[in-house]
C-alpha cells in the first residue's frame, strides 16, 4: 500500500532539492521565486511530524530557507548576484541532508517494523 | 536482525505513561493542523509572484510579490506596478478569484481559527509542569484530592517536601489547578503505567486517602508490587473500619489510620486533659506538626559513638548545637525525662532532642562527627 500522505511530503521534499539546483545552474529569477516557494512549503509539511528524526528534517528545511532568502534579496536588489548563487548552493546542501535524513528515518521505521512483528 | 535484550523488570511489561509526551503530541497536533492553510497561502503567494513577473518582467520580483501580498491580506496600500496598467488590472482581478478565497479565506483565517482555538497557553503550562516534573526526586505521591490531602499538601508546602498529586476526577481539574500545586497528574492512581509516570520507582512514599476502602486497597496494592521493600518506601492509609485497616497493613501499607477513631482518641483526651492554652497547645503543635519552626527527633547511639560513656553536660549539645535532650530512652525501653546532666550516656540509648530543625540537623552532624559542627 502506498502511504499518499507520504507521497506528497517526500515529493514537496524532493522538488525542494531539484528546484534549488535548477536555479544554480540556470541563474533564472523565476526558478528562483519557485525554489524559495516550494522549500517553504517542505518546511510546512515537516511540522508536526511525529518521526524519530523530526527535529533534524525541520531543521535542515529552516537552513535552507534561511539561505535562499537572503538569496532573493541579493539577486532581485542587483548586486552579489554571485553571493546569491553560493546561498543557493548552501541551500541545495542542506536540502540534500535533508533526503539523506529521509532515507535514514526509512531505514529506522523498517527496524522498528521489523521488531514490533518479531 | 540483531534482538536487544530488554531489562523486563518483576512487575512486568507495563511502561510508564509519560506526560510531557502527551502534552508534546497535542502541541504537535495544533502544528500538523496548520500545514494545509499554511501551504495554501505560500503556494497563491508563489504563484501570484510569477504571474506579476511575467506581465511586468523579472526584474520587477519584488514588486510582484509586494503586489500580491497586499492583494492576498485584503490590504491593498498601493498597485505594485506602473506600465501596462490595464492589463495588470485585469490579471489582478482574475488572480483576486481564486487568490482571496483560498489564500484569505482558508489560508489565514484558518490559521487563526486554529491558533486561537488551540488554547496553546494552557499545552504549555501543562508541558512545562510535566518536563519540570521529570527531575522530582524523594518525593510523595498522594492520592485523591479531598479534605485530608489538602491538609497534607499544604503542610508538605510549608515543609517543602515535594509531592505529586494524582486524582481521577477530571471534574476537579480546575479545582486543583487553582490551588497551585507544583504537580499533579489527572488519571487513575491504581494503574501501574500512572504510578510509574509519577516516577513511583524514586518516591520516597504514598499516601491514598480515599473514602473508600477498596481504592486505597487497589492503590496500595499496585504500588507495593512495583516497590516491594517497606523499608525504602513507605505507604500511608486511611480506613474506615479496624478490619480493613488490617488488611491494608497486611497488603503492604506502612501505617494506616482509621480518621473516626484518631478523632474520638483526641476528644478524649482534650475532656481528660482541658487544654491548657499554653502547654498542651504547643505540645499538640510538636505533635500534630502545626508548628514548623521546632521539630522533636531521635537519635539512637550506637557503640562506636564518640559521646559513649561521657556524662551528657559534657557533651555540650547546648552549647555548640542550640538543641536540648529532652527525654532519655534506655536500650530496656525506659524513658528518663528531663535526664540530669550527670546522666551517663550508654551504648543503645535514645536521645529525644528538641530544637529548630536546622539545628537538629547540625545535632544529629555533631553526634556522628563533632568536628564538622
Amino acid at each position: 500500500m502506498i502511504n499518499w500522505g507520504k507521497v506528497w511530503s517526500d515529493f514537496f521534499i524532493f522538488l525542494a532539492l531539484t528546484s534549488n539546483i535548477g536555479f544554480i545552474f540556470s541563474h533564472d529569477p523565476y526558478q528562483l521565486v519557485v525554489a524559495i516557494g516550494v522549500n517553504l512549503i517542505a518546511t510546512v509539511l515537516k511540522f508536526g511530524v511525529k518521526k524519530i528524526l523530526a527535529a533534524e528534517l525541520l531543521a535542515t528545511a529552516f537552513v535552507a530557507d534561511l539561505h535562499l532568502i537572503p538569496a532573493a534579496i541579493f539577486y532581485f536588489s542587483n548586486f552579489h548576484v554571485e553571493l546569491a548563487i553560493g546561498l543557493a548552493i548552501g541551500a541545495a546542501v542542506a536540502n540534500i541532508i535533508s533526503i539523506i535524513l529521509l532515507i535514514v528515518e526509512v531505514i529506522f521505521e523498517y527496524i522498528k517494523q521489523e521488531e514490533e512483528n518479531s | 536482525m540483531r534482538k536487544k535484550k530488554k531489562n523486563i523488570p518483576h512487575y512486568g511489561n507495563v511502561k510508564a505513561i509519560n506526560y510531557r509526551a502527551i502534552y508534546e503530541e497535542k502541541f504537535y497536533d495544533i502544528l500538523g493542523q496548520l500545514k494545509l492553510p499554511l501551504m495554501m497561502v505560500i503556494f497563491v503567494t508563489m504563484f501570484g509572484t510569477l504571474l506579476f513577473m511575467i506581465v511586468n518582467g523579472p526584474e520587477n520580483a519584488v514588486n510582484g510579490l509586494f503586489h500580491t501580498v497586499i492583494t492576498i491580506s485584503t490590504i491593498g496600500y498601493t498597485e505594485g506596478y506602473s506600465e501596462n496598467v490595464a492589463l495588470n488590472r485585469f490579471i489582478s482581478s482574475i488572480f483576486v478569484m481564486f487568490a482571496f478565497p483560498l489564500g484569505y479565506l482558508y489560508g489565514l483565517v484558518k490559521v487563526l481559527q486554529v491558533l486561537t482555538q488551540s488554547n496553546m497557553g494552557e499545552i504549555y503550562k501543562y508541558w512545562r509542569m510535566y518536563k519540570l516534573m521529570e527531575n522530582v526526586q524523594n518525593h510523595y505521591i498522594i492520592t485523591p484530592y479531598n479534605q485530608i490531602t489538602r491538609e497534607i499538601m499544604a503542610d508538605f508546602r510549608k515543609r517543602k517536601i515535594p509531592f505529586i498529586l494524582i486524582e481521577q476526577d477530571e471534574s476537579k481539574r480546575s479545582k486543583i489547578a487553582e490551588e497551585g500545586y507544583n504537580y499533579f497528574i489527572i488519571d487513575e492512581p491504581h494503574k501501574r503505567a500512572v504510578l510509574l509516570g509519577a516516577f513511583i520507582e524514586r518516591a520516597r512514599g504514598l499516601i491514598t486517602a480515599h473514602e473508600e476502602n477498596t481504592q486505597d486497597l487497589s492503590v496500595i496494592v499496585t504500588a507495593r508490587l512495583i516497590r516491594p521493600d517497606k523499608d525504602n518506601f513507605y505507604i500511608f492509609a486511611t480506613a474506615t473500619t479496624e478490619g480493613s485497616a488490617e488488611k491494608m497493613k497486611l497488603l503492604g501499607a506502612n501505617e494506616v489510620i482509621i480518621p473516626q477513631s484518631t478523632i474520638g482518641k483526641r476528644i478524649v483526651s482534650m475532656v481528660l486533659h482541658p487544654p491548657s492554652p499554653l502547654v498542651s497547645n504547643f505540645l499538640n503543635k510538636i505533635a500534630f506538626g502545626e508548628r514548623t519552626d521546632i521539630d522533636i527527633t531521635e537519635i539512637h547511639i550506637s557503640a562506636e559513638s564518640w559521646i559513649v560513656g561521657k556524662a551528657l553536660k559534657d557533651i555540650h549539645l547546648r552549647k555548640n548545637t542550640l538543641t536540648t535532650v529532652v527525654a532519655i530512652v534506655k536500650s530496656g525501653g525506659k524513658m528518663d525525662i528531663a535526664p540530669s546532666g550527670d546522666y551517663v550516656i550508654k551504648e543503645g540509648d535514645t536521645l529525644l532532642l528538641l530544637g529548630k530543625p536546622e539545628n537538629i540537623e547540625k545535632a544529629k552532624k555533631y553526634l556522628t562527627n563533632p568536628e564538622e559542627v
